[in-house]
């Protein structure tokens, strides 16, 4: 008998069903001037997780309404604030923007906190215990340095982000660790270096090929033509690798997350591919454009069903064995604010 | 009420006890293999369900019932809590046309809030606003457009000194808001005038070449004075800020659609907002004109011609209302012999 069993996790809901509370939500969103958006938020959160299975047991999201409002008035009255400085006192603005860095590493451990702690399963919550120092090192000193390595750091920030998310990342008492390594970071950035390169390399062979042309007495039209068309084949494809590369990344990432994630007794399997991200992406995006906007929703199910199917949880025979930790309390300024800037701290 | 199937978390562990409950004389019940207990309903809390996921039963000391029972959750947070938004969630969810009609309303109210309710504001927001912020804007916006579309006006001193001295005397006579005049080049902008925050008021050299008479250019001055006296540019700016301030807090929780629908709304009531402006600038002009007897036809002569070198469409994009609309009021004999 084997002591360890597949948890595949699914996802019940349908496009449908969040059609309606999507459209109502947008509706009281309005009549509200979007007072209404923070019990939107908390609805669709509360959706989405009643519809994620494990073993069964759904997920849930604990954030009231009010918490999310305070947070959202807080974060917007900083940023306002801000807005106003710099129109009418540059200098101010300045002295706010150096206050918003010193601060960003607060917002990012307050964030990914706030987001644990109203988060649980089995009725045990999740917490983060990074700390803020950490977190000043891969949000603001890793960045720093991307310039002047042209870039070069990019695998380590990326790795660390990871690490951090999920090395500190505990559910009742149990704290995960991480023990994925640098180096199939490397492969995922390099991998995308080489398709943002690739349409670049066709314009410059374009190039070349009509250089040659003229050089062997081909009418100047005909060469420039051919050299337009390079250009322009070189164009489409250099916007094309935008999504695509964003669906590797994405994917790949998730897998390293996941895969290099141990949570007690647990340990995961994420076999989400590129290729399959490429195209919910993109058909979701051509489906959205033709219907306006109402395909949204079916587009978000999509996206989240795809997710759960690739993650599978093993773990012992009952998962009925983790302990309960310390109840604390969370703000959610931080994860507003983060939410506001569209922070994006490495989550997928 | 009815029993209901429900999965109980003690909070301690993650262990699942199938349980059962149901609401007797005030207190919800819970019965399972070695479990019974009863809290009264005030120490209970439902999160309110969303379609069809599974809802959760907050009980004190962190513990949780977990139920698919929709029904029975549903009646449950009716007896719980008391009247919240999501209510009303609930009551339009439960049909599809509910939910259509509500979005309808909820747009016509936004609607009416950024055709209507941002330009009062604005124009209230206008009027508390110190002068010298103005100006200070005034000051930034010629500079910055200074630095894209303007150059040094190629203009002789003393033909922009004559204009300048014109509208002096004029304004001596019958009075003006206050302005500073500046004529400048402009290659993008072409023959056109403008007033920004504070009463700057440029004419392009372009426009005075067109002129075939002073007064024509006075009488383009005068339309910027309209604007300058109802301080359109700053009301305009203010507008487009509340315009966009309002689109983005109601936008920002539709994601995505967001990217899609903040710009297009906000450029088609922006020149629905000047469009008004334009008449009240008009209306400004006619009477200024008359009073200072310049014939009124000296304004509807340079737009047609204006209109002849920059053809404008009419529509929904154009800021300006038809020009044959615009020039009716001009032809008009002035009331001067």
């Amino acid at each position: 008998m084997s002591y360890t069993k597949q948890y595949p996790m699914q996802f019940t809901g349908r496009g449908g069903e969040y059609f309606v509370i999507w459209i109502v939500n947008i509706a009281l969103t309005l009549a509200t001037l979007s007072i209404y958006s923070a019990w939107a938020k908390v609805r669709t959160l509360r959706w989405f997780y009643g519809h994620t299975l494990l073993d069964n047991q759904a997920f849930s999201y604990l954030a009231s309404p009010m918490q999310i409002l305070k947070g959202r008035l807080i974060a917007v009255a900083a940023l306002a604030a801000y807005y106003m400085a710099t129109f009418f006192a540059p200098m101010l603005a300045v002295a706010l923007l150096v206050i918003f860095l010193v601060f960003l590493p607060w917002i990012v451990v307050n964030s990914l906190r706030f987001h644990a702690r109203l988060s649980a399963y089995r009725g045990l919550r999740f917490d983060f215990t990074g700390t803020m120092g950490e977190a000043a090192v891969i949000y603001l000193l890793l960045p720093l340095l991307l310039l002047p390595t042209l870039g070069l750091i990019l695998p380590y920030m990326a790795y660390r982000q990871i690490k951090f998310i999920a090395g500190h990342t505990v559910y009742g008492q149990t704290a995960a660790h991480y023990q994925g390594s640098l180096k199939p970071f490397w492969g995922v950035y390099l991998l995308s270096l080489a398709l943002i390169l690739l349409p670049i390399a066709i314009m410059a062979y374009g190039g070349y090929q009509a250089y040659q042309m003229q050089a062997s007495g081909m009418p100047k039209e005909m060469a420039a033509a051919a050299t337009g068309t390079f250009i322009v084949a070189g164009m489409v494809a250099f916007y094309l690798m935008f999504p695509v590369v964003g669906a590797l990344i994405q994917a790949r990432t998730a897998n390293l997350l996941y895969n290099g994630t141990v949570l007690g007794p647990v340990g995961f399997t994420s076999s989400q591919r590129a290729r399959d991200l490429v195209w919910i992406f993109l058909s979701n995006l051509v489906l959205i454009a033709i219907t306006l906007g109402l395909f949204i929703p079916w587009a978000k199910v999509r996206l989240a069903r795809y997710r759960a199917q690739h993650l599978t949880v093993t773990g012992p025979q009952e998962l009925g064995s983790f302990v309960a930790g310390q109840h604390q309390a969370s703000t959610a300024t931080g994860s507003e604010m983060a939410d506001l800037l569209d922070l994006n701290l490495g989550l997928t | 009420m009815s029993r209901f199937a429900a999965d109980y978390f003690d909070g301690q562990t993650s262990r699942t006890h199938p349980v059962r409950a149901a609401v007797e004389a005030g207190q919800l019940h819970v019965q399972g293999e070695s479990i019974e207990f009863a809290f009264p309903l005030d120490r209970i809390h439902v999160a309110p369900p969303a379609g069809q996921a599974r809802g959760v039963v907050h009980l004190p000391d962190a513990r949780e019932l977990h139920s698919a029972d929709h029904a029975a959750l549903l009646e449950l947070s009716r007896l719980t809590s008391s009247a919240h938004p999501e209510r009303w969630a609930h009551l339009l969810e439960s049909r599809l046309r509910y939910a259509l009609a509500a979005l309808v309303v909820a747009v016509l109210i936004v609607f009416v809030g950024l055709r209507w309710g941002v330009p009062v504001l604005a124009e209230g927001v206008a009027h508390t606003l110190p002068a010298s912020l103005e100006n200070r804007l005034g000051k930034e916006s010629l500079s910055l457009m200074e630095s894209i579309y303007l150059s040094p006006s190629a203009l002789p001193a003393a033909r922009q000194h004559g204009l300048a001295q014109q509208l002096d005397r004029l304004c001596k006579a019958q009075g003006c808001p206050a302005h500073r005049l500046y004529f400048r080049a402009s290659r993008a902008l072409g023959a056109n005038a403008f007033a920004l925050p504070g009463g700057t008021v440029v004419v392009t050299d372009q426009l005075v070449k067109l002129a075939q008479h002073d007064q024509e250019v006075l009488a383009v001055i005068a339309h910027e004075l309209g604007h300058v006296e109802r301080r359109h540019s700053l009301r305009l700016a203010l507008q487009s800020i509340g315009a966009g301030v309002l689109l983005v807090a109601i936008t920002g929780d539709i994601g995505s659609f967001s990217d899609l629908a903040a710009g297009l709304p906000s450029l088609l009531l922006q020149s629905g907002y000047s469009r008004d402006m334009e008449r009240e600038a008009d209306g400004y002009a006619l009477r200024w004109l008359n009073a200072a007897c310049i014939p009124p036809r000296r304004f509807a002569d340079i737009l047609n011609r204006l209109n002849k070198t920059t053809p404008d469409a009419v529509g929904l994009l154009s800021s300006h209302p038809g020009t044959a609309d615009r020039i009716s009021p001009f032809l008009a004999p002035g009331p001067c012999p």
